[in-house]
């Protein structure tokens, strides 16, 4: 019995290598990521937006937020930091609820946000922590697309109800109240209307959790529409822990309702608030029952109140004081007199969206906005805000070439940014210039000259700046005589050319091209969309409450690409599902997407990608989210578009919304779903998602920087994502694999010389994006992780002596190890205290270096270079001066060690006698070194060990040359150094001691 | 010959656990039985380790002593003054101020939180039971690219900020070879207050009859650690107990005079 265990393990251990082997093309880059690892660095200076807040019920340090498209953040500071605790899961939050029985330990988070407006992400079920969010369990709800409440009876932790909202795009079942009685384990669905109707808001009694209160919601989005309210939204009561519903509609207005918030007062249970979106408008706003729901007072129906119900129906009851309501809004308002008449909330980002009462003192509030978190410590007066949240939503990122080069992008409801990959001390807010308003969407940096292009939503404006002038001018497209009225996506597309830098290109349903940065515009296409009129009517969406935002523009160009390689080749991608070509500049334009096997008809083509390395290819990227398709979908075309190959495999998860291609090898890919990242190493074949402190964030726009190699990501809800120098994963075969150690090339490593001066003000609670290392890297690929045995890593000059050694990374994969290019610091001699300038290590000289690993007994070694940094100024014979003048400082600190520490075995060997010798001795000493005092304003006079190390430490720290200044500094610590030489001669010879038995000068050194 | 004995316990784990879910106490079971056997263990007294931390070029030796009895302390040497760091005798923890270089203790919540530690050597899973702790396998998770097992450990709870907290690290044992690889904790305090960190373990090698890591990384889960290399590590080392008391000073005028 025992063999056939044994055999079968056999057999399921070889059959996937069979398997393999018959695939050859493949090349996986599952745990080969090692040491790549992602670097965020926000903005977070305008934050993103939030979906609910959520606060401990007995500790008001702690708070979690669940965002939009950046997941689950928590504060253990009241608000003051948050820390992202949800990073492997689904960014897109519709619901955080902690467990009252079991606050520090049981957190349920329901993803998909709730909000729904066009731009929202999708969710992917219900999650459950038992250790106060640090391990995450999906407990089901796979389909729900977007959970709104999770409630825990508090007197029952096993009791669980759940408020699903549901797909948005499309029909789905998946939809309305359901409850558990086993923590989770099993659900039974307790309320549902129809595949259109979903519980957009769902609350307890907070006395009696028989007692539940749920609106239902009828809606749906298409790419082109919005319709909210129907015969089947209503507002649900149940006294019998849900087994029987009652509409309770006493007071209500006529005729068919749409999105309704719930609250209930926690002080006074008999106390409700709903706000109604209504056929009329009159009828529409606050309502207040005072009867637990049995009748129902209209209260308000202000501005603030009424304000776009999709996107704000949040109702908020101070848990003290029932007469208190904050309703979420546009601006926020708040009522102090049960709701009759409200005050805008304090001034702060716009679109709000939660508010959270702390649980002791009211008049502490967080309030979740489309630009983060705010706190007030007076009632919602002022407001605040958290400044370390980085859950910008990019739309689109670009680069330009500057050193560090910027990266560009447009957000939600945030305005367009650029801002540096790498700043001096971090990236901090400081370092984000703004460079355009409203919604935020494609910026292009004008690709010679210093102009920015960026725009709003729809392209109401197009803005051309001038940045060394501060001149600003809108540019846009304008109708012309003789043409159809221009139709702009929400996000419209903007391009600039390799070949023409003036050229900018705009799309419509046309493409608009100029040759003078946007001065003149000619179109160069016909309507390249299907012009389907009956997507075309957005003055009639929104449904119950008009809602024509311009959001929901359709039958549209959305993306244009110049082909790097030929000028007259331009591919452009619809909303509406054509990938259109052009192979002479526009005068014949092809519809290449004729019958795609598997590609449902009209599917949103959200990103072309015309290849550096062949005119003919192209890899195209759809999504169909707006049509409730959630499968990701790229093709491949090496023929002009006449057959295009599908290069999505299993393993990849979420819609895809943008594709990479590398630069140098064609078969490296990187493709931005909504989960994520991906990676192919072998052109599609296979896809393996990148994890390393990459969030699964929703990845809307992917450049690869040509001089760096940097992957910049434009996240929607994690802000701007990179991963320094990918060009590792370009050497990555399967003969790299078979090795027992790969190098990997590097470029010669800058020394750089550049510094400056940051500041830290703030930054204790500021986010603070993390430069790129300036270190010289060895990076080398393992096939196994080093466990047991040693391994090391040395520097070694070209001629094998030693200059240092690392520690070498032991990672599977690529490993990447840091070298400062500097030799350890001095040794400098023992005093009272510390010589500080002591504590400089020295750059090596430019020039070839080897990386030597040695793994148990075989050794491995990499030849790699360091050199000068140009922007310096310096001549060779400079370099050369600095290096050599360095370098005696550094030996004259270590040869004065050696003479404190001969001095220091005379004096502490206690066999001299001659006490006129002793203090002779002792009074060198003091010349040498300090003697007496601390590290701090108790430190003593500076001696000689001081003087010497701290003009070590300023000619090593310097970028340039020693000044004459310092030459005739160094001359006097020379002659110094000499005499205190000779005088400890003449005193050694006089002292006529044994052998003391003392190091030599070069095991002192070492030791 | 236990090199052998290594490669048939990976060997046998490696077709067998495909079939057989592990248990929390047989991965640890198995930890101490490839890294030495558990009576081997229980026989350390004290450990001694020097190591090199390399800062951005600046080359710092360390000494970490840690003796049975919950003594211990981390010796840096630095141009030739001896600075210490978590010193801590069974009663007080305190260190050596960086500008006065002289002891200070630290606050009594870290005493008495390290006090709950005291148990913990040399390995916090020797012996977990009777010191109350307890663990938990939560599944398989990839470490540098290695499968491992995540095993829960949850100590005696500690205290912050006046508030007491869980004590919990996640423990992630490669599946060939069953060390740990990994430690994930949440920083309680500090600027870090809230973030994971992340120690990772490599070079194990024999001192004496025990297999120990000569390498190990400290950081920030997710970003770049700091390397500390092991040149040596000694057992059971002769040290004498008052390198670990904390040094009264002596005050320079009388109690008397200060009115």
């Amino acid at each position: 019995m025992k063999k056939v265990i044994f055999l079968l393990a056999l057999g399921i251990g070889l059959l996937p290598l069979f398997s393999n082997a018959q695939a050859t093309d493949i090349i996986s880059a599952k745990d080969l990521f090692g040491d790549l690892t992602a670097r965020h660095i926000g903005p977070a200076l305008m934050s993103g937006r939030i979906n609910d807040l959520e606060v401990h019920p007995t500790n008001s340090r702690i708070i979690y937020a669940g965002t939009a498209g950046g997941g689950v953040w928590k504060s253990n500071d009241a608000g003051t930091t948050f820390n992202p605790i949800f990073d492997d899961y689904c960014q897109s939050i519709g619901a955080v609820a902690i467990d009252p029985s079991n606050p520090d330990k049981i957190i349920y988070v329901g993803t998909g946000e709730t909000w729904t407006r066009n731009s929202v992400s999708v969710g992917d079920g219900l999650y459950k922590s038992v250790d106060g969010g640090v391990n995450w369990e999906k407990i089901g709800f796979e389909n729900s697309e977007r959970i709104a409440n999770i409630l825990i009876n508090p007197k029952n932790a096993n009791e669980i109800y759940v408020g699903v909202l549901g797909a948005l795009w499309s029909d789905s079942e998946d939809r309305g109240v359901y409850k558990s009685t086993d923590a989770g384990i099993t659900w039974e669905k307790i309320l549902y209307e129809n595949e259109k109707t979903g519980c957009a808001d769902l609350i307890m009694d907070p006395e009696n959790p028989e007692i539940l209160y749920a609106s239902m919601w009828e809606f749906r989005r298409t790419a082109w529409s919005f319709e909210s309210g129907g015969e089947h939204s209503a507002l649900y009561k149940s006294t019998d822990a849900g087994k029987t519903w009652n509409k309770i509609h006493n007071g209500f207005p006529k005729g068919n309702l749409g999105r309704l918030g719930i609250a209930v007062a926690a002080s006074n249970p008999s106390i409700l608030y709903t706000v109604i979106e209504a056929e009329e408008d009159a009828r529409k706003g606050l309502y207040r029952s005072d009867d637990a729901g049995n009748n129902w007072t209209q209260l308000n129906n202000d501005f603030g109140i009424t304000v776009r119900p999709f996107y704000f129906s949040r109702i908020v009851v101070d848990p003290k004081n029932p007469d208190v309501v904050v309703k979420g809004g546009l601006d926020g308002s708040i009522s102090r007199d049960g709701g009759k008449t409200f005050v805008s909330l304090g001034s702060m980002h716009s679109d709000i969206h939660d508010i959270a009462f702390d649980i002791n003192d009211s008049d502490r509030m967080f309030v979740g906005t489309d630009g983060g978190i705010y706190r007030s410590w007076n009632g919602g007066t002022t407001m605040e805000i958290v400044e370390n949240l980085p859950l910008s939503q990019f739309y689109q990122v670009s680069v330009d070439d500057a050193e560090p080069y910027n990266i560009y992008g447009g957000l939600q409801d945030n305005g367009s940014w650029y801002g540096p990959s790498s700043s001096t001390g971090g990236i901090n807010a400081r370092d984000w210039n703004s460079i355009g308003g409203g919604d935020g969407f494609r910026v292009l940096k004008h690709p010679t000259k210093n102009i920015i292009y960026s725009e709003m939503q729809g392209a109401e404006n197009v803005w051309r700046y001038d940045v060394d002038n501060k001149l600003v001018k809108t540019i846009q497209p304008l109708p012309k005589k003789g043409h159809a009225k221009l139709r702009f996506n929400w996000n419209a597309p903007m391009a600039i050319s390799k070949h023409q830098p003036d050229r900018f290109y705009m799309g419509s349903q046309f493409v608009h091209k100029s040759e003078d940065m946007g001065e003149s515009w000619t179109i160069i296409s016909p309507d390249l969309t299907t012009n389907d009129i009956s997507k075309q009517e957005q003055e009639n969406s929104g449904g119950l409450s008009m809602d024509n935002s311009g959001a929901e523009n359709h039958t549209t160009i959305f993306t244009i690409t110049e082909s790097p390689l030929d000028e007259n080749i331009i591919w452009v991608g619809t909303d509406d599902g054509n990938v259109q070509l052009t192979k002479d500049g526009g005068k014949n334009w092809e519809n290449t997407l004729i019958g795609i096997d598997g590609l449902p008809a009209n599917t949103w083509v959200y990103h072309i990608e015309a290849s550096v390395h062949d005119k003919a290819t192209a890899y195209a990227v759809f999504e169909g989210h707006t049509t409730g398709d959630m499968k990701p979908y790229a093709y491949k075309t090496t023929d002009f578009g006449k057959t295009w190959k599908n290069i999505i495999t299993k393993e990849v998860v979420g819609f895809a919304r943008n594709i990479q291609e590398d630069y140098i090898n064609p078969d490296l890919l990187f493709l931005g779903t909504e989960f994520g990242l991906y990676i192919t190493l072998d052109g599609g074949n296979s896809w393996t998602k990148f994890t390393n402190n990459m969030p699964s964030v929703a990845v809307h726009f992917i450049e690869l920087h040509a001089k760096t190699n940097d992957l910049i990501m434009g996240t929607h809800g994690r802000g701007i994502i990179i991963i320094d120098d990918i060009s590792p994963l370009r050497e990555i075969t399967k003969v790299v694999l078979a090795k027992k150690v790969h190098f990997f090339n590097t470029k010669p490593t800058v020394m750089v010389d550049q510094s400056g001066f940051s500041g830290n003000f703030g930054n204790e609670t500021q986010f603070v994006g993390n430069n790129p290392t300036r270190a010289a890297q060895i990076k080398y690929l393992l096939p196994k992780r080093h466990t047991f045995g040693k391994m090391a890593l040395e520097i070694q000059d070209i001629e094998g002596n030693k200059i240092t050694t690392l520690s070498p990374g032991k990672s599977k994969g690529i490993n990447i190890v840091d070298w400062s290019y500097s030799i350890k610091q001095p040794k400098v001699a023992k005093g009272k205290t510390f010589s500080f300038g002591g504590f400089t290590s020295p750059r090596v000289t430019a020039g070839k270096y080897k990386a030597v690993l040695t793994k148990g007994k075989d050794t491995f070694e990499q030849i790699f270079e360091v050199i000068y940094d140009e922007n310096a100024n310096l001549t060779s014979k400079d370099r050369e001066i600095k290096h050599n003048t360095t370098m005696k400082l550094y030996n004259m600190s270590e040869n004065l060690a050696y003479m404190v520490y001969e001095l220091d075995a005379i004096l502490e060997s206690n066999k001299l006698k001659n006490k006129k010798l002793i203090s002779s001795l002792n009074d060198l000493k003091k010349s040498l070194v300090i003697t007496t005092g601390d590290n701090y304003v108790g430190s003593a006079e500076p001696q000689l060990r001081e003087k010497l190390a701290d003009l070590f430490s300023k000619l090593a720290n310097s970028y340039d040359r020693p000044s004459s200044n310092e030459l005739g500094n160094l001359a006097i610590l020379e002659e110094r150094f000499e005499k205190a030489n000779k005088d400890f001669d003449k005193l050694k010879k006089k002292v006529k001691l044994p052998d003391l038995n003392l190091k030599s000068f070069d095991d002192f050194i070492n030791e | 010959m236990k090199t052998f004995k290594l490669l048939f316990i990976a060997f046998t784990i490696c077709f067998t656990s495909q079939i057989n879910a592990q248990t929390a106490d047989e991965i640890i079971d198995t930890y101490f039985e490839n890294t030495g056997g558990v009576e081997n263990w229980q026989k350390i007294e004290g450990i001694k380790m020097s190591a090199k931390v390399n800062q951005g070029g600046m080359e710092i030796p360390i000494e970490i002593t840690q003796l049975k009895n919950g003594n211990q302390m981390t010796v840096i040497n630095f141009q030739g003054k001896v600075i210490k760091q978590g010193v801590f005798n069974g009663e007080s923890l305190w260190s050596t101020n960086f500008m006065t270089q002289k002891a200070e203790k630290s606050s009594q919540e870290a005493t008495d939180n390290m006090k709950l530690a005291i148990n913990d050597f040399p390995d916090p899973f020797l012996n977990y039971k009777d010191n109350g702790y307890t663990v938990e396998l939560l599944g398989n998770e990839t470490i540098d690219g290695t499968e491992t097992f995540k095993i829960k450990l949850v100590k005696k709870p500690v205290t912050i900020d006046g508030k007491q907290e869980e004590n919990v690290s996640y423990y992630f044992f490669d599946t060939e070879n069953f060390v740990p690889i990994a430690v994930h904790s949440e920083i309680k305090s500090g600027q870090f207050k809230g973030q994971m960190s992340e120690s990772k373990f490599s070079d194990y090698q024999e001192v004496g009859d025990i297999y120990f890591p000569f390498s190990l990384t400290q950081g920030l889960k997710d970003q770049p650690g700091q390397g500390i290399t092991m040149d040596k590590i000694e057992l059971n080392p002769t040290v004498d107990a008052k390198e670990f008391e904390f040094p009264e000073e002596q005050p320079e005028t009388s109690q008397e005079n200060k009115n």
